[in-house]
């Protein structure tokens, strides 16, 4: 009896080790011919070096965070086609990586010797976290005067770090807000405190119209979510929002959630009826119970999710409520909203030569013809004033720009980030779990700035 | 005759454990239950707060959307060590096939690691425990502690230095990385040696004098004696390999090379919510396993007991 | 042969210096194929380990020597104490349980007809095949706070008033994992149970129920110490099992909600992966690694003078 299972486990091995070994040499040719994003055996079939722009034959990786459609491969390939119809030389092999794991990902594959050539994020991870521990190369090459002259000074400012080095060369940006059911606010008799027309309101009347809607019946009003980092920008900016706290000082070299604003908006939260701190979810997961009618508001908002399409018409949630989107409660009327400053970075691997590839890469997609493309690949806003009418047809978009003046300071390249994120939905967890307010958020303070002067 | 015994004295105790049982076993199969049914199942009826306990509209999007994403070859094969000596410094792919859904890649990554290892380590591990059991050499009891003591470490224990040597010998990312250290773990070669101690040192010995080699030895007698003791240790191995989520989360990063556990994994957090999806890439992962263990049932239950009864 | 095998054993002792040399080489020739994994793989890891763990290391600069810094730390640091005493009460908890509910299964299902019995040791032993991480995510769903079957079954049952956030709520997040735990862990357990009282002497038994001894008792008397072995090894096993429990962790929680699911093997990567301490990491997993040879040292001690 053992002998026939091993006999047949053995078998199977040895078929599938044949299946592999005799396949290859046969019809690794004609899958080279189709040239696909994941090929990595094709370097050695080209040594034309005639193509005249191009200039340099490597193989580079490009790790993409789900950044609206970067995230989606079948937009993506269709930008690396044109990339390719270029520079046939250049093989660009994809990877897609996720709020949740993808630090992970990345951080272990540093480790494990194989970072990938580009990154595309933001200046959190390019710039204060990556390029600050040494890993980045500077792409100060690709920020000529022109490209200064064309990026806002506050964006320009955010890509690169305190010795001027620049990180990230951007690509694309947003302002973060959040977004309410308006369907059932109405039935709740709620919109009487929200100003449809500015999409603004006071902590006060937030306040209110969230107890209005829980007295309706709706009980899972908001989401206070911290099971991860996913989308954790919508608590921080609820929160500093609300009494006008800070969460980074100015000067971006320590953490102040720890004011008494802070501690204020979070208790305030804490004791409201409907707003949950809810451990087991994240920001993503906040989007689709708010989309499939759970919640009645996202934190976790932004134009992309405005204009999103995959599952009901955009604009509305599953069941055809209006969604819309609003900016952040405060007392004074002048939200500071959450920006996103979404581009490329390029770590540095000791290889010039992918270094030099990338770099055309990001040339292409960044600053070419191309870059119109690429810029609504991702359903945000361009970086760049000459691009400003990108989106002037499109009636959503327009009336998005209300909020665009709000965009607040880029405080996400605070020296220690990633480890002050962690903690920061860790305290979330503990003032859900009933810890004091004041202890939790201290605790925080410290174990943040601990980081930020470490680092 | 014994059950007719039995069938005599039908206790109220007997009633009760039948019934308690039954509903256990129910609540046993009811995740897998759910997996399958839930991979077939509406996005509204997912999310919908009243479960529909059996579908009521049975869809194909979730294994649509399954297998619509990315794209890879149907084999992809990399030498270990190759880019030590090829040309060009990088490692040596062999790859074929027609461009397949990730998930069917998934699903041939895992086997492949899981047979490759269960493969490796049966025949290190029974030219060990020969070894251990039967020769008697300086070091040998020194090495058994060893072997003894390492049996319950964890991996994840030695997790940052295995990663940088993995990345030194250029094997990160690559599925040899998942399958060394599988093949190191010593719980086989202590299996083995504990089998290879029931073979009588006579048998050897008469070998011995009549003018056999070693290695001969080995394979004409030990071998044979200790077949059902590898038999055992393939199960092992295998069940283990397809469940070491851990080794491969820290491993593993392109979609192409991931495993079925690592792919759903990626699944849940890039679509956390998405639970049709999750459930259809769970099915993919559950099925072909569960297959493969009903139809080798027998096996996989006297493997079990024939590791317990040695180990 | 009963002569030879003698003369061998009185031989053995002195055996000559070119034969032990020539078993010297043969069994390390043997040994050799599984030493390069084993050393390769297992003891250099474990040796670096334990050297990088009086190190301050960290990504992309060079290690900094700081002594026993890193596990004075260890000691001072909430967060690892408390998934220390998190891995502890999983142990605890999941081990005994584990055993006493395969056991009764077992007993429960093997005077069953052999159709049951093999029918019954499928179900229990599913999850096992399932795969952890398929396992997990099932469960994840069952567990969800807003549309999750528990608070379904709960509230039509009217045990619950309201939903419960199971996995976000610190009072029941590790009962859950535990759980889950448990599902996965008693098949194979029941499946070496039924096999070993299968394997009782069933005359044994028959002749204690005849001088009237009641089931309880013959059980105790006659069952329970021929399966002693099985169930020490049971223990071992499902010790080992539980130390390891990572997925679970990483997927349905990740350490929370406020590290009340974090284990060490939990923490030492999300020490290494989020917090950038190599060193620290290492010095958490050699803690780890000493623990679990201690016990398992005393297992083996205890098996073996069985």
């Amino acid at each position: 009896m053992k002998k026939q299972v091993s006999a047949i486990l053995a078998a199977s091995m040895a078929a599938s080790m044949l299946v592999a070994c005799g396949g290859s040499t046969s019809s690794a040719a004609t899958s080279t011919a189709t040239a696909e994003s994941t090929s990595t055996a094709s370097s050695e079939a080209a040594p034309a070096e005639s193509t005249a722009d191009a200039g340099q034959a490597a193989d580079i990786t490009l790790w993409t965070y789900p950044i609206g459609k970067w995230g989606d491969s079948e937009s993506v390939d269709a930008l690396l086609a044109d990339f390719n119809a270029q520079y046939p030389d250049i093989h660009v092999t994809v990877e897609y990586l996720d709020y949740t794991n993808g630090d992970d990902q990345v951080n272990t594959a540093i480790e494990g010797g194989s970072a990938p050539d580009i990154v595309m994020e933001g200046p959190e991870r390019l710039v204060a976290n990556w390029g600050a521990k040494g890993l980045m190369a500077d792409l100060s090459d690709l920020w000529t005067d022109d490209q200064k002259a064309d990026i806002s000074a506050s964006v320009e400012a955010a890509c690169k770090d305190s010795s001027g080095a620049y990180y990230e060369f951007p690509l694309c940006m947003t302002a973060h807000c959040m977004a309410i059911n308006k369907t059932v606010f109405e039935a709740a008799g709620a919109m009487q405190y929200v100003d449809a027309e500015n999409h603004t309101w006071t902590t006060d009347n937030f306040l209110k119209a969230v107890q209005a809607v829980y007295d309706s019946g709706k009980t899972d009003v908001g989401a206070i979510y911290c099971s991860g980092q996913g989308g954790d920008q919508g608590t921080r900016a609820i929160i500093n929002n609300m009494y006008g706290g800070t969460f980074t000082d100015a000067a971006h070299t320590k953490y102040t959630a720890d004011s008494a604003e802070n501690v204020k908006a979070i208790e305030t939260l804490y004791n409201q009826d409907g707003i949950n701190f809810d451990a087991s979810i994240n920001g993503g997961e906040e989007i689709t119970l708010f989309r499939n009618g759970t919640l009645q508001m996202a934190f976790c908002w932004n134009i992309a999710q405005q204009t999103n399409a995959d599952n009901s018409a955009a604009g509305t949630t599953n069941s055809g409520d209006d969604i819309l989107f609003m900016a952040f409660p405060t007392e004074s009327g002048d939200p500071a909203l959450c920006g996103g400053i979404w581009g490329f970075g390029v770590f540095d691997n000791g290889d010039e030569n992918k270094i030099a590839a990338s770099k055309t890469f990001i040339n292409f997609m960044a600053n070419s013809d191309e870059t119109a493309k690429a810029v609504k690949t991702s359903t945000y806003f361009s970086v760049k004033n000459s691009l400003s009418d990108l989106y002037k047809d499109d009636e959503v978009m327009n009336e998005y720009q209300k909020l665009m003046p709000y965009l607040g300071d880029y405080y996400q390249v605070t020296p220690g980030w990633a480890e002050a994120r962690t903690a920061w939905w860790n305290m979330l967890q503990q003032v859900g779990q009933g810890t004091d307010v004041t202890t939790a958020v201290t605790e925080f303070c410290n174990t943040a700035n601990a980081a930020a002067s470490a680092s | 005759m014994d059950t007719k015994k039995k069938k005599k004295k039908i206790s109220p105790y007997m009633v009760f454990s039948t019934i308690v049982i039954i509903l256990l076993a129910i609540a046993f199969a009811f995740p897998l239950y759910w997996i399958l049914t839930g991979s077939f199942k509406t996005q509204i009826s997912i999310n919908s707060t009243t479960p529909e306990w059996w579908p009521s509209e049975w869809v194909m999007t979730n294994y649509d959307k399954l297998f619509s994403r990315q794209k890879s070859p149907l084999w992809e094969f990399a030498v270990p060590f190759s880019s030590h000596f090829s040309a060009d410094g990088k490692d040596i792919i062999w790859w074929a096939g027609p461009q397949v859904p990730a998930a069917v890649r998934w699903l041939i990554n895992t086997v492949f690691m899981a047979v490759a290892s269960m493969i490796l380590t049966c025949i290190t591990s029974a030219m060990a425990g020969y070894a251990l059991a039967k020769k008697r050499f300086v070091g040998r009891s020194i090495l058994f502690t060893l072997i003894v003591c390492a049996m319950a470490l964890p991996k994840q224990v030695i997790l940052i230095p295995l990663l940088r040597e993995m990345s030194s010998l250029q094997l990160y990312n690559t599925i040899w990385a998942v399958i060394f250290p599988i093949v190191g773990w010593p719980f086989g070669v202590f299996l083995m040696k504990q089998f290879s101690e029931g073979i009588p040192g006579e048998m050897l010995e008469a070998a011995r004098i009549d003018g056999a080699s070693e290695a001969k030895t080995f394979v004409r007698i030990a071998l044979p004696m200790i077949k059902p003791g590898i038999g055992a240790l393939a199960i092992f191995t295998f069940i283990n390999s397809w469940n070491d989520y851990f080794m491969q989360l820290i491993m593993l990063s392109s979609t192409s090379k991931l495993t079925i556990s690592l792919g759903i994994a990626k699944l849940q957090a890039e679509n956390s919510t998405d639970y049709g999806l999750i459930m259809a890439g769970a099915a993919l992962a559950a099925v072909p396993i569960i297959i493969v263990f009903l139809a080798f049932q027998k096996y996989f239950t006297k493997g079990i007991t024939m590791g317990a009864v040695k180990g | 042969m009963a002569h030879t095998a003698v003369a061998k054993k009185q031989s053995e002792p002195k055996m000559s210096r070119a034969l032990v040399r020539q078993e010297t080489i043969a069994g390390y020739l043997f040994l050799l194929p599984s030493l390069i994994f084993f050393i390769g793989f297992v003891i250099y890891p474990m040796v670096m380990c334990i050297f990088t763990s009086f190190f301050d290391s960290s990504m992309n600069r060079a290690d900094v020597f700081i002594g026993l810094q890193n596990y004075v730390e260890l000691f001072h640091d909430s967060v690892f104490l408390g998934a220390l005493r998190n891995t502890l009460i999983i142990v605890v908890v999941s081990v005994p349980i584990t055993c006493i509910f395969s056991l009764w299964v077992a007993s429960a299902i093997v005077n069953m007809p052999p159709w049951a019995t093999s029918l019954f040791r499928v179900i229990f032993y599913l999850p096992v095949v399932t795969g952890s991480v398929a396992v997990t995510v099932v469960w994840k769903w069952m567990f969800n706070n807003y549309y999750g079957i528990f608070n379904y079954l709960g509230k039509s049952m009217g045990l619950l008033d309201q939903n419960i956030n199971w996995l976000g709520d610190t009072r029941y997040a590790l009962a859950c994992i535990i759980l889950i735990l448990l599902t996965t862990s008693v098949g194979q357990p029941i499946v070496l149970y039924v096999s070993a009282l299968g394997n009782v002497d069933q005359s044994l038994v028959e002749a204690a129920e005849v001088d009237g001894a009641t089931k309880l008792q013959a059980f105790w008397k006659i069952k329970w110490p021929q399966i002693m072995p099985t169930t020490l090894y049971i223990l071992v096993i499902t010790t080992i099992n539980s130390f390891q429990c990572f997925a679970l962790i990483q997927l349905l929680t990740s350490g929370g909600p406020n590290h009340s699911t974090d284990t060490i093997m939990y923490y030492i990567y999300y020490t290494a992966f989020k917090l950038y301490r190599y060193g620290y990491g290492n010095a958490m997993g050699v803690i780890l690694a000493i623990m679990i040879a201690v016990l398992s040292a005393v297992q083996f001690k205890v098996t073996r003078s069985d």
